[in-house]
């Protein structure tokens, strides 16, 4: 017999073989820009690190990649006999494409972000992993319909809003979506929830309600992180080992997930 | 004919060592399927975009398809060229032009092998509108009509 096949088959089988490595995929989404995905997706996956889970962070931000500059990790990427090697910030697996294109735009449409980002997961040498938390980009198109089918059956999904009611509008449409393609939602992070003055909380995005919240979301709160502005001069690895309320926060959601995601 | 227009291999590389693994499992798991007894021939067509020494990639199959089912099939890789048009001016060119401007990927993206540095659409070839501009007009917002596949032409098993 004769077999053609039109399908790039080599990453469908090595995507395959790459996920029976993972045990479980924590999608870090909220479907608006400028709300801190990147800072909850890097802040958790560091958390868990450390915690001695084996984590790793997929950035598939495909035009406006982030996690190099808030990991601090750079180009260029190594490869191996068995595949692009993931830098390592305090034992987390970082890979980005923001690796492989620094600061040159990615101007990329359709369906070759798709191929990209299963390009990008299936010939990463990820190893064995308890967890692979993936930073989505904002919206709700071609990137975030790929996480989903790429991940599908293993993903569970962390929606992020700051308390501002147009962030919350937005995000309540990504979790109607996730309802349609059954992907479970874990919970609600409230980015940005508070800003602390001394020992006086001040609600610079106005106070969440979490009652209101959580009907809206069908879903619980599963962290508020306060607006800690040290973060961006001294770096979230150097912020997190610190004793502060930010990496209190952190420290309790990384418990919290591996406690129900398992 | 090479799909890299560099220097020539004499040995197979990692990426194409690790490409090759896929299509042998690949068509272990076609002949699992079709509860075959042997493949008799293994015909790939390769996108140039992605940059792989097609005779390292057809070597490292050698090395790799051992035992009875696989032995002595017959390996063909076909280059399938590729073509990019610009969506701003419709201006169409292939690979030779394009290679100049692949030529200026600065060396800090470059992907380290041990024995060398590779242009990242080696591995991510859906990367190409971030490194090649249309000639014409310098848009980025070109599309390539074919150049970025791996595929089978022809798998025959009996």
């Amino acid at each position: 017999m004769t077999r053609a096949d039109e399908s790039n088959f080599v990453f469908t089988e090595a995507t395959k073989s790459k996920l029976e490595q993972v045990a479980k995929v924590i999608l870090v989404g909220s479907g608006k820009g400028g709300v801190g995905k990147s800072t909850v997706a890097s802040g958790l996956a560091l958390s868990l690190s450390r915690k001695g889970k084996r984590t790793a962070l997929l950035d598939i931000d495909i035009h406006g990649a982030s996690v190099p500059d808030y990991l601090e990790v750079a180009p260029p990427v190594k490869s191996s006999e068995k595949g692009l090697e993931p830098k390592v910030k305090n034992g987390l697996l970082v890979m980005s494409l923001g690796l492989f294109t620094g600061s040159l735009p990615v101007p990329i449409r359709g369906a070759d972000k798709q191929e990209l980002i299963t390009q990008l997961f299936a010939l990463t040498d990820w190893g064995k992993l308890d967890y692979l938390v993936v930073d989505l980009p904002p919206s709700m198109g071609d990137e975030l319909l790929s996480a989903f089918s790429l991940f599908s059956g293993k993903a569970t999904l962390i929606l992020v809003t700051t308390p501002s009611p147009s962030a919350v509008n937005v995000v309540s449409r990504l979790r109607q979506l996730a309802e349609t393609e059954k992907v479970p939602v874990q919970g609600i992070v409230i980015n940005m929830a508070y800003l602390l003055a001394g020992k006086r909380k001040t609600f610079p995005f106005g106070r969440p309600d979490h009652r209101i919240l959580e009907a809206k979301f069908r879903s619980r709160i599963i962290a508020e992180v306060p607006l800690e502005p040290s973060v961006s001069s001294r770096g979230l690895n150097t912020v997190l080992k610190e004793s502060n309320d930010f990496s209190r926060t952190f420290r309790k959601l990384a418990e919290y997930i591996s406690c129900k995601v398992v | 004919m090479f799909l890299y227009d560099g220097e020539v291999r004499r040995h197979a590389n990692l990426h194409e060592l690790s490409v090759a693994q896929s299509i042998v499992d690949t068509v272990l798991s076609e002949v699992e399927k079709n509860e075959a007894k042997r493949v008799t021939e293994i015909s790939l067509d390769v996108g140039q975009l992605m940059q792989l020494d097609r005779n390292a990639l057809a070597f490292a199959l050698r090395l790799l398809m051992t035992g009875p089912v696989l032995k002595g099939a017959r390996v063909r890789v076909n280059v399938r060229k590729a073509s990019f048009s610009c969506r701003k001016c419709g201006r169409a060119w292939g690979m030779a032009e394009a290679q100049k401007q692949l030529a200026e990927v600065p060396d800090t993206l470059r992907v380290r092998e041990p024995d060398s540095k590779e242009l990242p659409l080696h591995f991510l070839p859906s990367l190409y509108p971030a490194f090649i501009r249309c000639p014409r007009c310098g848009s980025s917002d070109i599309s390539s009509k074919e150049g970025e596949e791996i595929q089978f032409r022809r798998l025959v098993i009996e």
